[in-house]
């Protein structure tokens, strides 16, 4: 019963995030200067034909029933259309963004989850020793250094001295597309990484220290089993909550590494509509992020209790 | 212990020089939106960090930055310590019609990932300084709440505060002469490595281009156009790049010191 109130409670809270942000999303076109009506009216509109248009467009119905509108229709994917350029609907950019962006959040968090597990295991199995100090030197860098100075290390190193990997993103693609992947996954992946590590180690010394491992080491159970087997599943599920986080972070957290990389994902389109002043692309990107974001949450805290005996336990 | 004072010292030692420079580059320095020689030159003696593409000083320029970076965060910081330390005493202090909601909104600001929320904000107020430090208050904040919640919370109830209020002391007095002197060094502490925090998200939307904007010089404006430079220069990466580093770094070591010399709980 507890946690059936638990995980509704869970639900309401993802339910008013979600509000929350669409609201603020709806915000940057009331607050922004120049409206739908202005834009389509052109530049050389008079104040009274831009206010006729407005009247047209519903723009002077109360806020309230406008957001209602507006919500209503970006929940069937329809966010207007795009104020500058081609003027095409904004759900096609979107869909023309998208891939990529989801494409290199989800490289950089398996990268990030298996180098992370992997190196939080070592450093744990070593506690103090030499792979344990140079594991937590490293990701406290992973931790500390920001993405845009990671980003432009790597490319002097790997694109410019050493010539292996392309750039920039340019179309036509002169190699093939993994290649102008690698860089931007692994500056996108250093940071999870690095926090995956440290709370795979911190985990796995917790756990070294119960009991049924030395029950475990008593009944000679052979240390790679003892390792693999009997520590790290117990130890792994703090961290597969926060790599769901992360993975939510990392969709967000893509601004810097497409516009670095002039990757074509909904970061850079993101950014380069908030330059330009095109609100619909804006909202449509944010509120998009934004709910996958919220949902991965809700979901990483409604699946934990299936993974996990321990925690339906104490909430019943 | 050893190293952790060293490293505490060697990091204030760089932020003293660093403020100094930000303060003192408008009294001795070229002013930075001047071209004061050649395009690209090295660094040598009379340009310390060589100059840029439009034959700028690089040094001067990444004193600026500092003065930017520095404001933004501090007043930023500030902001946030002001309506951290509001809410939180409020959040143990104040009626539960109230502090509940209070606090419930406080985690409801944790929802989201802190860039994502400064890139709304910013679509939301425009670009700028003032539009940065509007959306970085708002994103920081929260986390200094909590922070004085806690600790107004773990206090509330010790003999002292009991003594105090035995004598008659009415809530607000007690809060703000027995409960929040207790708490500055943890709440300096973490001020410190939340400032570091704050001029990462300052340079990350000027990097972006939708922070501070030219001609006011900003780290992150700088690594992106020598990011645009990159092919033929990329020695321009190094100073804004390696200041920055070294500043987030350094706040980051004194504040863990602070914490460690100032908090006898954490070791």
């Amino acid at each position: 019963m507890r946690l059936a109130k638990a995980l509704l409670l869970r639900l309401l809270y993802g339910v008013v995030s979600l509000i929350f942000i669409s609201f603020v999303a709806f915000l940057a076109d009331e607050v922004a200067p120049g409206d739908a009506a202005s834009v389509r009216a052109g530049e050389k509109a008079t104040v009274e034909q831009i206010e006729r248009l407005r009247e047209q467009m519903g723009l002077k119905r109360p806020m309230m029933v406008r957001y209602g509108e507006w919500l209503w229709k970006a929940a069937h994917l329809d966010f207007g259309t795009s104020y500058y350029g081609t003027r095409e609907p904004v759900i096609d950019i979107v869909r023309r963004n998208l891939p990529m962006t989801m494409k290199i959040a989800f490289l950089a968090i398996l990268l990030s989850a298996a180098i992370g597990i992997a190196l939080g295991t070592a450093a744990a199995v070593w506690e103090n020793r030499v792979p344990d100090r140079a594991v937590l030197t490293l990701s406290t860098l992973g931790v500390t250094l920001p993405n845009f100075v990671l980003a432009p290390i790597l490319v002097y190193v790997f694109a410019q001295q050493l010539d292996r990997l392309p750039q920039n993103w340019g179309t036509p693609l002169v190699a093939p597309e993994w290649m102008y992947l690698v860089l931007p996954v692994c500056v996108l992946a250093a940071r999870p990484m690095a926090t995956l590590t440290r709370l795979t180690r911190a985990s796995m010394v917790e756990t070294l220290k119960q009991e049924f491992i030395k029950l475990a080491v008593a009944k000679g159970v052979p240390p790679r089993r003892l390792i693999f087997r009997h520590a790290l599943r117990n130890a792994i599920l703090p961290v597969i909550t926060a790599t769901g986080t992360s993975f939510g972070f990392l969709l967000t957290g893509s601004f810097v590494v497409e516009t670095f990389f002039t990757l074509p994902g909904i970061g850079r389109e993101a950014i380069e509509a908030i330059q330009k002043g095109n609100m619909p692309v804006v909202q449509a990107c944010i509120l998009i992020t934004g709910v996958m974001f919220i949902l991965l949450n809700m979901l990483v805290d409604l699946v934990l209790p299936v993974l996990d005996p321990r925690i339906r336990e104490s909430q019943v | 212990m050893r190293k952790r004072d060293w490293m505490f010292w060697a990091g204030a030692a760089y932020l003293v020089l660093l403020v100094l420079g930000a303060i003192l580059v408008p009294i001795f320095g070229p002013a930075y939106t001047e071209e004061v020689g050649p395009k690209f030159e090295p660094p040598g003696a009379k340009y310390w960090f060589g100059t840029d593409e439009l034959g700028r000083d690089v040094f001067a320029r990444v004193m600026y930055g500092a003065r930017v970076s520095l404001f933004i965060g501090i007043t930023v910081q500030l902001i946030a310590l002001a309506v951290g330390i509001t809410v939180g005493v409020l959040g143990v202090f104040a009626p539960k019609w109230f502090r509940v909601p209070l606090m419930r909104f406080t985690d409801g600001m944790f929802a989201f990932p802190d860039l994502l929320l400064a890139v709304l904000l910013i679509a939301v107020f425009g670009m700028g300084v003032q539009p940065v430090i509007a959306a970085l208050a708002i994103t920081h904040w929260p986390a200094m709440a909590r922070l004085v919640q806690t600790q107004t919370a773990s206090l509330k109830d010790r003999e002292f505060v009991t003594a105090a209020r035995a004598l008659g002391g009415s809530t607000a007095y007690v809060a703000i002469r027995h409960i929040l002197p207790q708490m500055w060094g943890v709440v300096l502490a973490v001020a410190m490595v939340d400032l570091a925090a704050t001029i990462l998200s300052e340079s990350t939307l000027s990097f972006l281009g939708i922070g501070v904007q030219a001609p006011e010089p900003s780290w992150g404006s700088m690594i992106m156009r020598a990011r645009a430079n990159m092919q033929s220069h990329p020695e321009m990466l190094l100073w804004p790049c390696l200041i920055l580093s070294a500043t987030i770094f350094a706040l980051n070591f004194v504040g863990d010191g602070l914490r460690a010399a100032l908090d006898p709980r954490s070791k």
